[in-house]
């Protein structure tokens, strides 16, 4: 009988930690596990800049686009070791990604800037100019 | 970057590490960082995430056992950036594990591509399996 209550239990706690972990509850890792890849989004001077960390990522396999107000993050992350061995800890995920994230105003496709450097991209989206605010001078 | 430089370190570092031996006195928190451990018949492969470090801000060092990954990332390209949305936190890493002695500590090998460090740790030539014939 209580064995029985034990591992049920045992299961809730294993659950809740799950579920914590999920939520980064810990923060012992940049973030929880949730939409790949994550992305931060950063405001400089009217522009937008956005981040994320791609590590292992080729560069030319990254798909980067942007169509007005929704930019898309696609690409391929590989993770592949030889069959003969044994695996200790397998922390890291190989995946396929493809992400679209709607920005808050339309931005100028012409003048995106975009760099990836040691497994981080930073985009900087700059606002168009059709979206821009107008001054209404008051006569 | 091989080990030696992380070995042979000055009197100096020794005191310093003795003064705070757990504690760091650096800006900004440390995260762990996601790894991989794979063993083959040769040696044993570290893999770890460590997106945004650069070749000469990542410290490995081996001490008594102890194989400690340190890196550090750049501040300067968020600095006048005002965050907007977050879905992960920026910060260094820093990870800990301990050797056994069936490795080969003179000999490891560190690679930093894309973001991953790749630990190749060789396997003293004792530990490795033997195949014992049978007469």
């Amino acid at each position: 009988m209580f064995g029985k209550l034990s591992s049920a239990l045992d299961i809730a706690l294993q659950q809740a930690v799950e579920q914590a972990k999920d939520a980064n509850f810990f923060e012992a890792g940049t973030t929880g596990r949730g939409v790949y890849p994550f992305i931060n989004l950063f405001e400089k001077e009217g522009d937008l800049v956005l981040a994320a960390e791609l590590p292992g990522v080729k560069k030319e396999e990254l798909i980067l686009e942007v169509r007005e107000d929704v930019l898309r993050l696609a690409g391929a992350r590989k993770i592949e070791y030889a069959e003969n061995c044994s695996c200790h800890r397998l922390e890291r995920k190989g995946l396929n990604f493809d992400r679209s994230i709607k920005l808050p105003f339309r931005i100028e496709g012409g003048k995106i800037q975009a760099e990836f450097n040691d497994g981080l991209l930073m985009v900087t989206l700059p606002r168009a100019e059709s979206d821009k605010p107008k001054q209404v001078v008051i006569k | 970057m091989t080990e030696n430089k992380g070995v042979a370190k000055t009197e100096a570092q020794e005191l310093q590490k003795q003064e705070h031996k757990e504690e760091r006195t650096v800006a900004g928190r440390f995260f762990i960082p996601q790894t991989d451990i794979i063993e083959n018949e040769e040696s044993l492969i570290i893999t770890m995430d460590l997106p945004g470090v650069k070749k000469e801000d990542v410290n490995i060092k081996l001490e008594k056992n102890i194989l400690e990954v340190e890196g550090r990332i750049d501040y300067a390209p968020y600095e006048k950036l005002n965050p907007v949305y977050a879905e992960y936190n920026i910060g260094n890493y820093a990870r800990r594990f301990t050797v056994s002695n069936a490795v080969d500590t003179s000999n490891i090998e560190a690679v930093l591509t894309d973001g991953v460090l790749s630990m190749t740790l060789r396997k003293a030539p004792e530990a490795k399996p033997r195949q014992i014939p049978v007469k």
